[in-house]
């Protein structure tokens, strides 16, 4: 039985491979203390020179970049986001659109109370990105998702959280809440005996 | 006029078919699996087959061509028509008739492929992959690996039991003419979910459609043992006909492998049914007889499926991939683990 030749609509539509997007998926894992991420970068064949160019030489420099065009916060506070590892493929991969730039990223998450949102950003070579972004269910009981929520393109994502048994605050915090109720105390007293004054 | 391999691939179906009737499902497969083998000389044989623990070969499966994410294994276009046909045999034993047929139609979709692009050597019928690992047994596990371009089906036989998880089935083109009859691979995949989404109320509609666009697959290739949050509206909130329209849904997958194996799982989805998830982005109306455009989601306890139109230089409707996963047993390690 031989295949009888038939005309598509889209005749010269092979393209087994990313085109003219660079594909961004970042994946979150919560923790009590801590996120972590891994993105996956791949360039398509057309945008593929111009992601080249911009990379460059040093791939921790551009990894560095990447992370640079991202934020992340945890109840309004923006993480520092340290690298943890860079996966780059051969180039030759890169240049038929299937390679996956793959970079580890972690920030520590301060204490805080039981429900917590998580707000991210990517705002990386964002005229050709096709962003995607997601949260792994966590390996933490005592920690669990609840909504998600993101913009159009998925460049802006929140996620709210719940933890149970937050963490107690750290000796550097218990320093500072302490010295903040000596002030308020003393403020207080101040406000009273000028009172008593009047 | 049927010609040689179609007529040899036909009778040996037909012979296995024969021979289940006195052996159990996976007594079949095994049988198949030996059959095959016994065909291969030495240095095939050699190539065809892995240790059952080969972590490098379990997780070498790819929706890209072979040119580009090179499989192991044995070429359907290495052997001869001999061989092909029992080849063939053996993936037919380790799934059912519905999911044969879908195996076979995604595979004429890439004949159809390499012809449209003027003999491409990256596509066609003849770079679709076949291998083993361990020893085909009724009792210990082992896998059966076939794949190539748009398709990779991992099965996991481990006694009774037949696990396809994970499994990528894909189409490209999604619907092509061939003698004279119209073929969709996903078409199924595609009408069902079309019919779910418009059986849905509007208040279901709001939950199940996302406001956001999906642009691939999220849990894709070499993303094994994930779970994701799941979104979009969950199947507590739906009546009997929407559940039975979800499980019809899903067995779109879940009944490419062989029956018996593919009943033992539709059991163990429904029974988690009301905590399964389905999540829609993109246009909500598709034309007819085509394939829509817009990516969707079901997750449940044990079950991940994902269908994302592939818009890489193209009609997104023309080319889908879809991914089918069981994060709790991937590969089937629940059983092997036993």
């Amino acid at each position: 039985m031989r295949l009888v030749p038939i005309v598509l609509v889209a005749t010269s539509s092979c393209w087994a491979h990313r085109l003219d997007e660079y594909l961004q998926a970042t994946m979150f894992s919560v923790a009590q203390d801590r996120i972590e991420a891994q993105i996956r970068l791949t360039p398509g064949v057309a945008v593929f020179p111009f992601v080249m160019a911009s990379i460059g030489e040093d791939r921790n420099a551009y990894a560095e970049r990447v992370l640079r065009d991202l934020s992340l916060s945890v109840d309004g506070v923006r993480l520092r986001l340290a690298l943890v590892s860079v996966k780059f493929p051969a180039l030759e991969e890169m240049r038929e659109g299937l390679g996956e730039i793959q970079i580890d990223f972690r920030a520590s998450v301060p204490a805080g109370g039981s429900n917590r949102t998580l707000v991210f950003e990517n705002h990386h070579q964002n005229a050709i990105a096709a962003y995607l972004v997601n949260s792994l269910v966590p390996r933490d009981p005592a920690i669990r998702l609840a909504a998600q929520r993101r913009n159009e393109n998925q460049s802006t994502y929140r996620l709210d959280y719940t933890q149970e048994g937050a963490r107690p605050m750290s000796g550097e915090a218990v320093l500072i809440a302490a010295a903040m109720v000596l002030v308020t105390a003393r403020f207080t007293k101040t406000l009273l005996a000028a009172d008593e004054r009047r | 006029m049927m010609t040689c391999p179609r007529i040899r691939l036909l009778t040996l179906i037909c012979v296995a078919a024969a021979a289940a009737c006195a052996q159990s499902p996976t007594g079949r497969i095994v049988g198949a699996a030996n059959s095959f083998l016994s065909t291969l000389d030495a240095q095939q044989r050699q190539k065809a087959t892995f240790a059952y623990n080969d972590e490098a070969q379990r997780k070498r499966w790819s929706n890209l061509p072979v040119r580009m994410v090179p499989r192991a294994g044995l070429s359907m276009g290495e052997l001869s028509e001999r061989q092909r046909s029992a080849a063939m045999a053996l993936v037919a034993a380790a799934l059912s008739k519905r999911g044969f047929e879908k195996v076979q139609q995604i595979m004429d979709g890439d004949q159809v492929l390499k012809e449209n692009e003027k003999n491409n050597p990256m596509f066609g019928k003849d770079l679709f992959f076949l291998s083993i690992l361990g020893t085909p047994s009724e009792k210990d596990p082992w896998m059966i690996q076939f794949g190539g371009h748009h398709l990779a089906l991992n099965i996991t036989i481990a006694g009774s039991a037949g696990i396809l998880t994970p499994s990528l089935t894909a189409a490209q083109p999604a619907w092509y003419t061939l003698n004279g009859k119209t073929v969709r691979p996903l078409g199924q995949e595609n009408d069902k979910a079309f019919a779910l989404l418009n059986a849905l109320d509007e208040n279901q509609k709001k939950q199940a459609i996302l406001n956001y666009k999906v642009a691939d697959l999220v849990l894709g290739p070499r993303q094994d043992g994930k779970t994701i949050q799941p979104e979009g509206l969950k199947a507590s909130a739906l009546n009997d006909k929407q559940r039975a329209m979800l499980l019809d849904l899903i067995s779109e997958w879940a009944g490419i492998v062989h029956e018996s194996a593919a009943a033992a799982r539709m059991a163990e989805i429904k029974a988690g049914i009301a905590e399964t998830w389905f999540a829609w982005s993109g246009p909500t109306t598709a034309a007819p007889g085509k394939n829509g455009t817009a990516y969707y989601r079901v997750q449940g306890p044990a079950l991940v499926i994902e269908y994302a139109p592939q818009p890489l230089g193209g009609d997104p409707s023309l080319h889908i991939h879809t991914i089918y996963r069981d994060p709790t047993n991937d590969y089937g390690r629940k059983p092997a683990s036993k």
